[in-house]
């Protein structure tokens, strides 16, 4: 069950906002009675939508919504415009534990300001950070990866998460969150995440068959073909992951018809071809050289891939290493 | 071949269950129609079992595989725990089913079984032991006898056992034995459900993950520890079961005695199955072992009006539905800290807790005042179920003129903190068993040493006479379990 109250409007006053925040939680105690409302918070998630429209704003508070069932935070869904009028209002989602008997709410704040003044919003927001829990920001687009506008932003974040999947230049891209790793700062990249499945079929692939990748480790190939006339950046982790992994090992990559993204990946070495091939209805169809069996993919919608960037609060070691 | 494998992400992969086959014997009983089946079936629609598994049912009831599917489909929708089920996944799990009908005592089931496995191309084998204690060491030994239950280099075989574990040391000796004579210890998976509970395993979380909590943990902060497992019915149609077992066999000696080791072990090196099951195992050692004259003194036990009225219960039954104790640990973290271990049938509501209370401040400074408190001691709840959770009790100052104190309590709720859906304890330990984790499992030497433990209570109690009832249901047990803490001047923590 969600609910959420009607929005109250208030100047962008980060004390207004925290007395609105209260007020809101004394309503939803009012409004169940007995027993009220568990109130729950365990980081505050800061997500940073772009576009003039209200439609990328009403998704990211959709995401949060279904994202705030598993990780309740104190939602900040931060709307950009340019030439935009710093506005605030605070709401809740709430909603019912499956054979539960008392709702469980978390609280979130929409703020919308200036695209130019971002310095400003950083300062605005530090106030309204949950004190002692993590900050995750959340960029939705590719703004990050275009101007500097956001750079003001990142101090907050004890995790950033990016999507490169629609980025111009993949390269560049991952040139910058490698920068942004060695400058410090925690870094996650949902192109990276839709990889996970990709990836665990690999890695069961080695499973299976380890005198198979020992070969294919000393002198073998892997060819990977992508979809679209040059690799995203999916295509590109994937290669530099396999090379970390097996670093004798010669990688390619080949362009086929498609959508953009992994196709297949084919392991060749002293002995029998080893594939991973992208089958219908979200399977993988994995051929070890003596059977063949399908995988299922995880679901790759914006939140499932965001459910799992959050359930990763500390460094993730792999990630880093395909940085470099 | 690499040492380990390049590929692997332990942050983001799942638990990967190999190709195998489980066996479970006792298929129709109770626990795999509550507990097993629902649990494996909710692995599969996480995805955390192959769709490759299989899962063989035996019991003596003659059914065909379509007969015992069906039969499971109707279990687990029933018994499906916070979560709905799913019928087109169900179909698909329904296929990893299959049905052997057969008597534990016939040679002839271990060969069909073994066919089976056979048949599917199984060698690796998780045999689930839900049949009567009775049977385990025979069929541990019948398993051998067909020549299953050894690995032949190419995949695993684990047997899981379910509690009791014997019936006291020596036929808790004499079953390791057997079972040693075809599965190897680290083979043997003894499942204490209360070890799989997310809030059981919290504690050591809770413990070693925090840095405030672990210089509080000894004698010189720590009044004494109470652990409580209550339950609000009684014994619901198991009445021959229990007339045997008791409470001491049925909860102390088992679960109790796992998580007070949990509360009170010193941390590991590691988090490594041995390492944890070392320290475990070693605090059960520290455990004081009552002399005779100590029994009557540190134990209670009990029986609630109308017990022997239950279906298949003795009218002169001396089976204790209550149990008290108070333990005392031998090593320089705990000595002197009483631990207060109690459980029973129909107390006033179901519940399992640890409450650890903390010494009184050392001078009260301030003056109760009228309707205020000036001293109490603070209390650190760990809520094992219902509402999962944490809370800590102390004293503040009450709004308004003046200073007066009242207790308020800091509450940390499991439920809403992590939104997801936690595993049952089931699920949690099914799954480290068929990936070979055996953390949460108990080992020999604990088996061994809590049956040590609680061995003065059971002989002294098979030797005595007791005036049952002595306590009326809906009431938290005897008299006589108040008088022990009494002697200690503390009280139990009825709430």
């Amino acid at each position: 069950m969600e609910e959420q109250l009607n929005p109250s409007v208030s100047a962008i006053d980060p004390e207004k906002i925290l007395k609105d925040l209260r007020e809101l939680w004394a309503q939803l105690a009012r409004d169940q009675g007995a027993g009220g409302v568990l109130r729950a918070c365990s980081m505050t998630l800061i997500a940073v939508s772009e576009h003039d429209d209200a439609l990328d704003a009403e998704q990211a508070r959709k995401t949060i919504g279904v994202l705030m069932h598993e990780h309740p935070s104190r939602a900040i869904v931060l709307t950009l415009r340019e030439d935009g009028e710093f506005t605030g209002r605070v709401f809740a989602e709430c909603w019912m534990p499956f054979g539960g008997e008392q709702q469980i709410c978390a609280e979130g704040i929409e703020i919308t300001a200036d695209s130019e003044q971002t310095d400003e919003v950083a300062r605005l927001l530090v106030p309204l950070i949950a004190p002692d829990l993590p900050v995750v920001l959340w960029c939705r687009g590719p703004r990050a990866f275009l101007d500097r506008s956001l750079d003001p932003l990142f101090p907050l974040a004890n995790k950033i998460i990016f999507n490169t999947r629609a980025v111009r230049h993949p390269s560049s891209a991952i040139e910058f969150l490698k920068r942004m790793r060695k400058d410090g700062r925690q870094v996650a990249d949902l192109a990276w995440t839709r990889l996970t499945g990709w990836r665990e079929a690999v890695a069961h692939l080695m499973d299976a068959s380890p005198d198979g990748w020992l070969a294919a480790g000393r002198s073998g190939t892997v060819r990977i073909q992508h979809g679209g006339a040059r690799p995203g950046t999916r295509s590109l982790y994937f290669a530099r992951w396999i090379e970390r992994a097996l670093p004798g090992v010669n990688v390619t990559l080949s362009p086929v018809a498609g959508d953009p993204g992994m196709h297949s990946v084919v392991f060749a070495g002293a002995g029998p071809e080893m594939s991973i091939k992208l089958g219908s209805k979200g399977t993988l169809e994995v051929n070890t050289g003596e059977r063949v069996y399908s995988a299922m993919l995880p679901a790759d919608s914006e939140e499932c891939l965001m459910r799992e960037e959050l359930s990763i609060l500390g460094r993730d070691p792999v990630f880093e290493r395909v940085l470099g | 071949m690499p040492d380990s494998n390049p590929f692997a992400d332990p942050l983001r992969f799942q638990r990967q269950v190999p190709d195998c086959a489980i066996v479970i014997f006792g298929a129709n009983g109770d626990l795999t129609k509550r507990k097993l089946i629902p649990s494996l079936y909710r692995l599969a629609y996480e995805r955390r079992l192959p769709a490759t598994v299989s899962i063989i049912g035996t019991s003596r009831t003659k059914m065909s595989d379509d007969e015992f599917r069906a039969k499971m489909h109707d279990a687990v929708k029933e018994f499906l725990e916070d979560s709905p089920f799913d019928e087109e996944q169900w179909t698909g799990f329904a296929k990893s089913l299959h049905y052997i009908p057969g008597n534990l005592e016939d040679p002839a089931l271990y060969t069909a079984i073994k066919e089976k496995l056979t048949t599917l191309g199984r060698s690796s084998v998780l045999y689930y032991l839900s049949t009567q204690p009775s049977y385990y060491a025979e069929v541990a030994e019948r398993i051998g006898a067909v020549g299953l239950g050894h690995s032949d280099g190419k995949g695993w075989q684990r047997i899981v056992i379910e509690k009791p574990f014997g019936h006291d040391l020596e036929s808790a000796r004499e079953l390791n034995q057997r079972v040693h004579s075809v599965f190897a210890e680290a083979d043997v998976y003894r499942i204490d459900h209360y070890l799989g509970k997310e809030t059981v395993q919290n504690i050591l979380a809770f413990r070693f993950g925090n840095g405030i909590f672990e210089p509080l943990w000894n004698r010189r902060y720590v009044n004494h520890v109470q652990i409580t497992a209550a339950e609000s019915i009684g014994v619901e149609g198991r009445g021959a079961y229990y007339q045997e077992a008791g409470a001491v066999r049925d909860m102390i000696q088992n679960h109790l005695l796992q998580v007070m080791a949990t509360v009170a072990m010193e941390p590991s090196a590691v988090y490594e199955p041995d390492a944890v099951r070392d320290e475990r195992a070693k605090l059960l050692r520290s455990i004081h072992i009552m002399t005779a004259e100590e029994v009557p003194l540190y134990s209670v036990a009990g029986q609630y009006a109308g017990f022997r009225h239950e279906p298949e219960v003795d009218p002169a039954s001396q089976a204790p539905t209550y149990a008290a104790a108070t333990f005392f640990v031998d090593n320089w973290r705990w000595a002197g800290v009483p631990f207060y271990i109690r459980s029973g049938k129909k107390l006033p509501k179901r519940t399992t807790e640890i409450a650890i209370q903390y010494n009184m401040a050392p001078h009260a400074l301030f003056s109760p005042g009228e309707g205020g408190v000036t001293m109490r001691p603070n209390l650190l709840i760990l809520r094992i179920q219902p509402e999962e959770g944490i809370s800590l009790r102390f004293l503040s100052k009450q709004p308004g003129s003046g200073m007066r104190l009242r207790p308020v309590s800091m509450d940390f709720n499991y439920g809403s903190s992590f939104g997801e859906r936690s595993p049952t304890a089931y699920e949690t330990l099914l799954e480290d068993a068929l990936t070979g984790d055996a953390t949460l499992y108990t080992r020999q030497d604990m088996v061994e040493a809590s049956w040590k433990v609680v061995a003065p209570i059971l002989d002294d109690w098979a030797n005595r006479k007791f005036e049952y009832p002595n306590y009326a249901p809906g009431t938290w047990g005897p008299v006589a379990a108040d008088e022990m803490l009494a002697r200690q001047g503390h009280q139990w923590r009825n709430s």
